[in-house]
């Protein structure tokens, strides 16, 4: 037997032969996601039930000193579930139970695996009252990775980005062990992060490097009876912190989204404030109507009527915008989304355009407001034909000169894919890096952990 | 699959987003694709087998046992095409997967157990994928006292009459309490089966021979009690380009129609609580879903009950694609789940319109001892007095 024979017996020994797999078809959709990303190739990808069998493959990859490479739902676009050095792809979605809903603290305790469509429909069928911030993203992706990149939904705006609604983690540490973060090492409620040092962030944006998530607690929110969108059009980039300054303020909004992209046609030249409200009661819907209405005339914009069907397809919940996804009409889309202050937005859409058209594509761009406006996750997106390297190398090339705007303007890039991991790395502070070189090094000495991920020379 | 469609399909495969909408019912509470809850790799996700296939088409993946395995692990239910975000693959999803399956068979990876089905069919005494000697019906038609020439033909379906006998007498009954002018041919497998598992090469002489029969006998109008056969007839000829010059409808309808018509009535009760399984190739594929529903409200003293997961929305039975044969435990545990969903709902009787349904539901039944009378709607309707009003 090869060694690599060797160790599939071995990894088909923890989990059954039927969820682990080296055959090239497996390895070949495994290696790519729908980003701009270059295949990559690995040696293995398996599927764990179990938190005993998640310490199994990370112990053996210890031993053998494979690279191990943790997936949630495999759409962050920028490549950071594909292995840089080979080894295994640990497909966690078979870990997709959910344990318990706590009605009172509002929090929901799942597995690792579970998907944002199962949570929302669970919480749909079971506690109607109570809803999670879930992402525009298809229905596919895992709350757990999700939230361990620090994105962000539909309540974002209210709550803050979802590594703010972490209450607790369990982890399989680099060397197997099992950690559990938060009040749930103190006690059987998964109900806040502290009042102990707070480890969990420590596993937020570091793309698996540090172990390998197998349950988390987040936090559940009040779910009013009614929903409604009120679009306003803005003609100056300029207001357009102003608007959002005097938004949050009001307190009276859930979620604002701003929009700004070249086609249609109509769409051109203008900004549009997707802005969601929600209350129980319809005088409540038109009071804060009015409201927006007026806080929109502030800063010189209107109100813009949305035909029903239209609205309906906005107020859906999760949003994908798959023709976006096809712009190119060639099924590739890739997004720089970036953390930017506030300020900075104007400038974003400024450069981001000039970037867009450099490139020939068509400017995409839009904002989510996160936090009452302490942070804005702005994206820019670059659609793609699959079927063409050329048109690729293009998105790649729009992406890079992407982030390196975003870094000059103060921002950083989120999710960032290796090239912007390297940029982010040149401009992050020394002491910095030192500290999570030494985490990391002291929590993973062997380097299994998605090695080639926040590389720190 | 015509050269054209070929061209659009391969001209568009490559924008798939592997966004994942394919894998999930409608509310995203449970995978609803028979393969990707099974196996769970992504590979076995529509849009893996998607990307596989285009792999193939760009050099990047070469042909082999394993890959062909992948793209017949499928049951082409077609819940893919329900929840597809991206408009222009809704309904082509599953012809894509077949036109890959015909591919793979050019390139000699049709896996042994499906080229069974052809190799039976296409022999000359059985002309059918059970591998049962060829009924030319002439026996029926004596016993039936059915005619030579009639403006029906009741097509029977290679399962009804190998498989479901008690399915095709049932029918074959109805159809004579009915007082419809019908008649049975020499049928040959319809070849559904052949065009599932991507075995399309003499598709075509079986489709003419069927259509010169059906002319031969006279008819105008074609029924069958088969979803399979209805499809084949009604979509998949045409592709090929064969010129049907009668009507195809499908018992459920003819029923309907007749009861709308006030032609029959059924004029006793059935005093059971029974819930409907949408086969796969009736609803997802033909939209047939308020057909069998309609004849169903219309029987006294019936008690229907729906199950969760129903019309865009079922599970599948699990015996499509050549999954039956392809994969035989698999296929009794895609079943099994549709047998728990069918007790929730209290119902004593399963029933469906489709004997290959029929078929893998009553193994399913049996195996795992779930208790339920598994019958055909047509079955159902043969045990009740049926007056004629005109």
């Amino acid at each position: 037997m090869t060694k690599k024979e060797v160790i599939l017996t071995k990894l088909e020994n923890i989990v059954g032969q039927d969820f682990v797999s080296n055959k090239p078809e497996d390895l070949f959709i495994y290696s790519q996601d729908s980003g701009t990303s270059l295949p990559r190739p690995l040696d293995y990808v398996i599927m764990p039930r179990t938190v005993e069998q998640v310490q199994s493959i990370v112990r053996l990859a210890n031993e053998e000193k494979i690279p191990i490479v943790p997936m949630g739902g495999g759409m962050t676009l920028s490549g950071l579930t594909i292995p840089v050095k080979g080894g295994i792809v640990v497909d966690m979605k078979r870990m997709d139970r959910i344990i318990k809903i706590n009605e009172m603290s509002r929090y929901a305790l799942i597995e690792a695996g579970v998907t944002s469509g199962k949570l929302k429909s669970y919480l749909q069928r079971k506690f109607p009252n109570l809803q999670a911030s879930i992402p525009d993203a298809p229905p596919s992706i895992t709350i757990a990775g999700n939230v361990l990149i620090h994105g962000s939904g539909f309540l974002s705006q209210k709550y803050g980005d979802h590594g703010d609604t972490i209450n607790g983690l369990e982890v399989v540490l680099p060397n197997g062990e099992l950690a559990r973060l938060g009040s749930c090492a103190v006690s059987d409620f998964w109900f806040t992060r502290g009042p102990i040092p707070d480890l969990i962030g420590l596993f937020v944006s570091s793309f698996g490097t540090l172990g390998i998530a197998t349950k988390l607690s987040i936090k559940l929110y009040p779910k009013p009876k009614l929903r409604d969108l009120v679009v306003g059009v803005f003609d100056d980039i300029n207001a357009i912190p102003d608007l959002v300054l005097n938004l949050t303020h009001s307190e009276l909004v859930e979620d604002i989204l701003l929009a700004i992209q070249d086609k249609p046609n109509w769409m051109k030249g203008h900004i549009f404030a997707l802005v969601f409200i929600n209350g129980n009661t319809e005088e409540e819907l038109n009071r804060k109507n009015e409201a927006l209405k007026k806080i929109y005339q502030g800063v010189k914009g209107r109100q813009m009527k949305l035909p029903p069907r239209m609205k309906d397809f906005f107020l859906e919940k999760p949003i994908f915008y798959s023709t976006t996804a096809d712009f190119r009409k060639g099924g590739g889309f890739e997004y720089v989304g970036a953390m930017l202050p506030l300020k900075k937005i104007p400038e974003a859409l400024t450069k981001g355009s000039l970037i867009s058209s450099k490139h020939g594509i068509i400017p995409t761009m839009g904002c989510r407001v996160i936090g009452k406006g302490h942070n804005i996750l702005f994206f820019i997106s670059y659609a793609f034909n699959r079927a063409d390297p050329k048109d690729i190398q293009n998105a790649r090339n729009a992406l890079e000169d992407t982030n390196k705007a975003v870094l000059d303007m103060g921002g950083i890039p989120w999710k960032a894919e290796l090239n912007a991991q390297k940029l982010i790395l040149d401009k992050l502070d020394d002491k910095y890096k030192k500290l999570f070189k030494s985490i990391r090094s002291s929590l993973d000495p062997n380097g299994i952990m998605n090695p080639g991920n926040w590389e720190i020379g | 699959m015509t050269s054209e469609a070929e061209l659009d399909w391969k001209d568009i495969i490559h924008r798939c987003f592997r966004c994942g909408y394919c894998k999930f019912t409608y509310d995203y509470n449970d995978f609803n694709c028979p393969s990707y809850k099974k196996h769970r790799f992504e590979t076995y996700s529509t849009g893996g087998r998607l990307w596989l296939i285009y792999g193939v088409i760009n050099g990047d993946l070469q042909w082999s046992e394993n890959l062909a395995n992948v793209l017949y692990s499928c049951p082409t239910c077609g819940n893919c095409m329900e929840n597809c975000r991206f408009e222009k693959f809704n309904f082509l999803l599953v012809d894509m997967i077949e036109a890959a399956r015909a591919e793979a068979t050019k390139s000699g990876f049709c896996p042994e157990k499906q080229k069974v089905l052809v190799e039976r069919a296409t022999n000359p005494e059985m002309w059918n994928p059970y591998g049962e000697p060829n009924s030319d019906n002439e026996a029926l038609k004596k016993e039936y006292d059915l005619p030579d020439e009639a403006e029906w033909v009741y097509f029977i379906g290679c399962t009804s009459n190998y498989r479901q006998q008690n399915l095709r007498d049932a029918t074959l009954r109805l159809l004579k309490k009915t007082g419809i002018d019908f008649t049975l041919v020499d049928e040959h497998c319809c070849t559904s089966p052949m065009l599932r598992t991507g075995q399309v090469d003499c598709a075509s002489d079986f489709m003419n021979y069927n259509i010169a029969r059906i002319k031969n006998a006279g008819a105008s109008k074609v029924v069958t009690s088969c979803a399979g056969c209805y499809r084949t007839l009604l979509k998949d000829y045409e592709k090929f380009g064969a010129d049907l010059g009668f009507e195809v409808y499908h018992t459920g309808e003819l029923i309907k129609k007749l009861l709308n018509d006030g032609k029959i009535k059924i004029a006793s009760n059935y005093d059971k609580v029974i819930t409907y399984h949408d086969p796969c190739h009736l609803g997802r594929h033909m939209d047939m879903y308020e057909v069998p529903r309609e004849v169903i409200k219309q029987i006294p003293g019936i008690k229907f009950v729906e199950m969760e997961r129903i019309r865009e929305n079922a599970w599948c039975c699990g015996a499509g694609g050549g999954v039956k044969i392809g994969y035989p435990d698999w296929a009794l545990e895609i079943s099994k789940e549709r047998l728990e969903e069918a007790k929730e709902t209290g119902a004593a009787v399963l029933t469906s319109m489709c004997p290959f349904c029929k078929t893998n539901l009553s193994d399913a039944n049996e195996t795992f001892n779930m208790g339920f009378e598994v019958l055909d709607l047509i079955e159902i309707l043969d045990q009740l007095d049926i007056e004629i009003l005109e």
